[in-house]
């Protein structure tokens, strides 16, 4: 029973994130969820009693097979849920990995505190992947707790706070748009508030702890971000503020996009990206705060339970990468859809193109939502490694090739086959052309008519053929 | 009426096939031209092909900038439609936005011509032969 638990409990984390991608939670918001766990963060067990077993062995037999979270693997874990007492050998098996360790140790405790959870495991329906969501939020916070109680509250305060901080300075820097036309900020600016005051109290009480190299460059990010946000210019802002109706749709979308990416990939753009941290710092903080207003609460649980793995990720890693991408990373990981949000930032100045983009990514979301939750840590790892050194025309580039590397890894996961590298770079090249091509049509159409915005007119020109 | 409208395709398809006619007959002597110039031939099907595609892309061209007409809410195609069609080639554009300030500065100078020569001839004569002679040169 033990052993299924510990396989549960990492099992659910990737579970719970595509559970609550692809909408089956409906009992209780993961919103709630997530600001329970946030306010109980140091308490101890936040676990619904039926929610720790049932959707566990499912998505345990599902990992080790399809870690690379490609659109199958997701499929093939839904059904897995039907019959959670044949996968407990299958559980077993799967207990060597490091988050499964970790969260077995959890799961031995949550056993010793939870003996109920048996009966509920006999239960298992469509229903219960809802709980196990439930249970994705309590499980990574656990873990900690039971391995180093002095660092649970860390990480997870850490990443409210890494939120708090970025969205409270974009709020005092970013206030005028400079030279893109944007929509108002409003429904961006209210949740943020919310969060804030939660953010900066938990900020002052995390104390310097060495316990993890990945855990300690997430603090130091966090605290340099805060100043770094402060400095960043007035883009990011401008990002934030304009991407109202696209951050929604791009949030699913290039959620579901970067599904189809093998964990390899993103490992390697994770070296890659460390040179444009300070620009993806900036995007995320931007894109942080557009993310919590969109209440993008799926992609944001799939956040939680992805911390641990990104953690561990990291730190394999970190041979090469810089200490401050991990940390960035897991910094991150806090900050909702960080990959989205890259996204987002790079396509805010191209407005149209996003609209166009989210008709083309609407097939993706619905299957590729739960693949997506894990995915979007490891982009995130990539571009996270955060500089709050600001300079004006980099932060851009970086937008551009944050938002063109997910369309490369949507593209790898279509071609159904392994692609180079220099292909892939070739491909990112193409993009960038023909989006920079299109915005340049859509421009000189606007331009046409006698007008400086483009509208919708614009696009049907450009899409008449 | 079905016979008018048959007629009238048929009319139509005539037509086209004379512009297709006469759009060959001048693809065919620049390809000479060029033959010439660069002292290498040109086979028929590669004439015809070229034709075809000079044929097709005028269509479109024509389709296109009754589009951007449209787009700028005119009734009209304009020198601009024109250049905005040409944009995506840069020495074509530079060419053609030359041309059209060269005509516009013909126009502009013949429109001065005629208020000058309003402005002198008082006699309804002379300002009608005056008129003629604007309108001849033009």
């Amino acid at each position: 029973m033990t052993t299924r638990r510990h396989s549960h409990g990492d099992r659910t984390i990737s579970r719970s994130a595509y559970v609550q991608a692809s909408g089956h939670l409906e009992e209780q918001t993961p919103r709630t969820l997530l600001k329970n766990i946030l306010l109980t963060a140091p308490e101890s067990s936040i676990l619904m009693p039926k929610s720790v077993v049932k959707p566990v062995p499912a998505p345990q037999v599902v990992q080790p097979s399809g870690r690379e979270s490609s659109l199958g693997s997701l499929e093939l874990q839904l059904p897995e849920l039907e019959p959670p007492t044949t996968l407990a050998p299958g559980l077993l098996a799967t207990g060597s990995r490091k988050q499964r360790l970790r969260l077995s140790m959890f799961q031995q405790g949550v056993d010793q505190g939870m003996p109920l959870s048996q009966e509920p495991q006999r239960n298992v329906d469509a229903s219960s992947l809802t709980s196990s969501l439930n249970l994705t939020f309590a499980t990574p916070l656990q873990p900690q707790s039971v391995q180093r109680p002095g660092l649970a509250r860390r990480p997870p305060a850490r990443r409210a706070v890494d939120v708090g901080a970025f969205l409270q300075d974009l709020r005092d820097t970013s206030l005028a748009p400079a030279n893109i036309v944007l929509e108002d900020t409003q429904p961006f600016s209210q949740p943020t508030v919310g969060y804030s005051p939660r953010v900066y109290r938990s900020l002052p009480c995390m104390p310097h702890t060495g316990a993890e190299d990945a855990e300690l460059a997430a603090s130091c990010k966090a605290r340099s971000s805060g100043p770094g946000m402060q400095t960043s210019p007035q883009k990011p802002a401008q990002f934030l503020v304009g991407e109202a109706e696209e951050v929604d749709a791009f949030a699913l979308d290039f959620l579901s996009t970067s599904s189809g990416i093998s964990r390899e990939d993103g490992v390697e753009p994770l070296q890659d990206g460390v040179e444009e941290a300070e620009k993806r710092m900036e995007e995320e903080g931007v894109s942080v705060s557009q993310m919590e207003v969109t209440g993008a609460q799926g992609p944001s649980r799939a956040e939680e339970p992805k911390g641990h793995r990104e953690v561990t990720e990291t730190e394999e890693s970190q041979g090469t990468a810089e200490a401050k991408g991990p940390g960035a990373s897991s910094g991150v990981e806090d900050a909702s859809d960080r990959a989205a949000s890259p996204e987002l930032v790079s396509s805010t100045p191209e407005s149209l193109q996003a609209r166009r983009h989210h008709q083309f990514l609407e097939p993706d979301p619905p299957p590729g939502a739960a693949v997506l939750s894990s995915e979007p840590a490891e982009p995130l790892l990539v571009r996270r490694s955060p500089k709050p050194r600001t300079t004006g025309p980099r932060p851009q580039q970086a937008l551009h090739k944050a938002g063109l590397s997910h369309y490369v890894k949507l593209f790898s996961f279509y071609a159904k086959m392994p692609m180079e590298r220099k292909a892939l770079e070739m491909v990112e090249k193409c993009l960038d052309k023909y989006f920079q091509h299109l915005c340049d049509d859509l421009e000189v159409f606007a331009a046409h008519a006698g007008r400086k915005t483009v509208k919708p007119e614009d696009v049907e020109l450009l899409m008449r053929r | 009426m079905e016979e008018e409208a048959e007629a009238e395709e048929q009319q139509r398809f005539s037509y086209q096939q004379r512009l297709k006619a006469a759009v060959h007959y001048t693809v065919g002597c620049l390809c000479e031209e060029v033959a010439l110039d660069k002292e290498m031939q040109f086979s028929r099907q590669t004439i015809a092909a070229i034709s075809e595609l000079t044929f097709r892309q005028c269509e479109n061209f024509a389709k296109d900038l009754e589009m951007f007409a449209r787009h700028a809410r005119r009734t009209t195609i304009n020198t601009e439609d024109v250049k905005l069609l040409a944009r995506r080639s840069n020495s074509l554009l530079k060419y053609i936005t030359d041309k059209s300030e060269e005509i516009a500065q013909i126009n502009l100078e013949r429109k001065s011509r005629k208020k000058k020569k309003s402005e002198d001839g008082n006699h309804n004569s002379r300002e009608l032969a005056e008129a003629g002679v604007v309108e001849s040169e033009k």
